[in-house]
């Protein structure tokens, strides 16, 4: 089960509702969100860091989370620029966004609270700067469909890892997740 | 051909009360689906196929990683009696129950020949 990232992309864009509108309102803040991206790079470490597992994760090999500052300037910006207008090449680089999540081992309970923490401090930022409802809807919903890029690779690549060991189809594994589950309530 | 499923079922059934010491059999899709199942009372039919399943896939994985081979059956041998899973072409797998006082060579004997005539239902 490999995940057709682009078809993917065009799900969670219908599914959330990122218009055309959405879309020119984010490229035309570009140069803002530019600009305001390694203040909420900092906010973004700075949350992490007070959190002991999270400290230790982004800690553990030299030079990490300076790499990791400027990744994560380069990913706001995107979401602005949406790159090849968020198409094929935005896809991939959100998937594989996801899949760099999953082999070091960080799963949705790290990965929400930190896009909530994303969420909460540019919705200041933009208040503070009175900027425009629209904006803030639009940021809404892209930072959505980045966070179900990382937890879809999370759940794409566990079920892949145990399908292939087991010979397991995927339907027999839903079946498994349904039954089990109901056993279970 | 659309698989026969009242014939599969009079099979299934007519196994199970023909054959000495079998307490229940069923047929189920590789995707865990049961096509047809006598089994004993308070087993979940649903639960019990995903199961089947997903232990003689597990097992021919295993049998592959330990170089045995193809696996003609999974034996499931427990104090008071056993379960045997045996591959039924690529599209079943046949489960049967049977208690401890079977006679595996008279049992595996009686599974052969299900197998042989639900494999021509199937195909
Ligand atoms: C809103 C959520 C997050 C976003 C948008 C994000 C963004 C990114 C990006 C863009 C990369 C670089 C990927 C690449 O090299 O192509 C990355 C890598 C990484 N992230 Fe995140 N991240 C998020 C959450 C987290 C969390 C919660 C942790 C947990 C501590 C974390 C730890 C890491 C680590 C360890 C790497 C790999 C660094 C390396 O290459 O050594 N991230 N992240």
């Amino acid at each position: 089960m490999v995940l057709d990232s682009h078809e993917f992309m065009t799900r969670m864009a219908r599914r959330t509702n990122f218009t055309p509108e959405d879309r020119a309102i984010l490229q035309a803040s570009a140069d803002w969100g530019l600009e305001i991206a390694p203040d909420m790079a900092d906010a973004f470490y700075t949350y992490m860091g007070n959190d002991e597992e999270m400290n230790a994760i982004l800690n553990e090999s030299e030079g990490r989370i300076h790499r990791l500052r400027e990744t994560f300037v380069e990913w706001f910006h995107e979401m602005f620029t949406g790159m090849d207008d968020w198409g094929t090449d935005y896809a991939d680089r959100r998937w594989r966004i996801g899949l760099i999540h999953v082999r070091v081992g960080i799963g949705p309970q790290h990965v929400v609270p930190a896009m909530a923490t994303v969420v909460n401090e540019v919705g200041q930022r933009l208040r503070s700067e009175g900027k425009s409802d629209e904006l803030h809807d639009a940021l809404s919903r892209i930072c959505m469909i980045d966070l179900a890029f990382i937890e879809q690779a999370y759940l794409e690549i566990s079920t892949a890892a145990v399908l292939k060991e087991t010979g397991w189809t995927e339907k027999l594994f839903k079946r498994m997740i349904a039954t089990g589950a109901a056993a279970s309530t | 051909m659309a698989i026969n499923l009242e014939k599969i079922s009079a099979i299934l059934q007519n196994f199970v009360s023909s054959t000495n010491d079998v307490q229940g059999a069923a047929l189920v899709t590789p995707d865990g689906l049961p096509l047809a199942a006598t089994l004993p009372g308070g087993m979940d039919e649903e639960r019990v196929s995903a199961m089947s399943a997903a232990m003689l896939s597990l097992g021919e994985r295993i049998g592959g990683e330990l170089a045995r081979g193809s696996i003609d059956r999974i034996y499931v041998e427990g104090n008071t009696g056993y379960g045997i899973l045996t591959s039924c072409s690529e599209d079943a797998v046949f489960l049967v129950l049977a208690s401890q006082a079977a006679k595996q060579g008279l049992l595996l004997l009686e599974i052969k020949r299900a197998v042989t005539e639900l494999k021509t239902l199937l195909q």
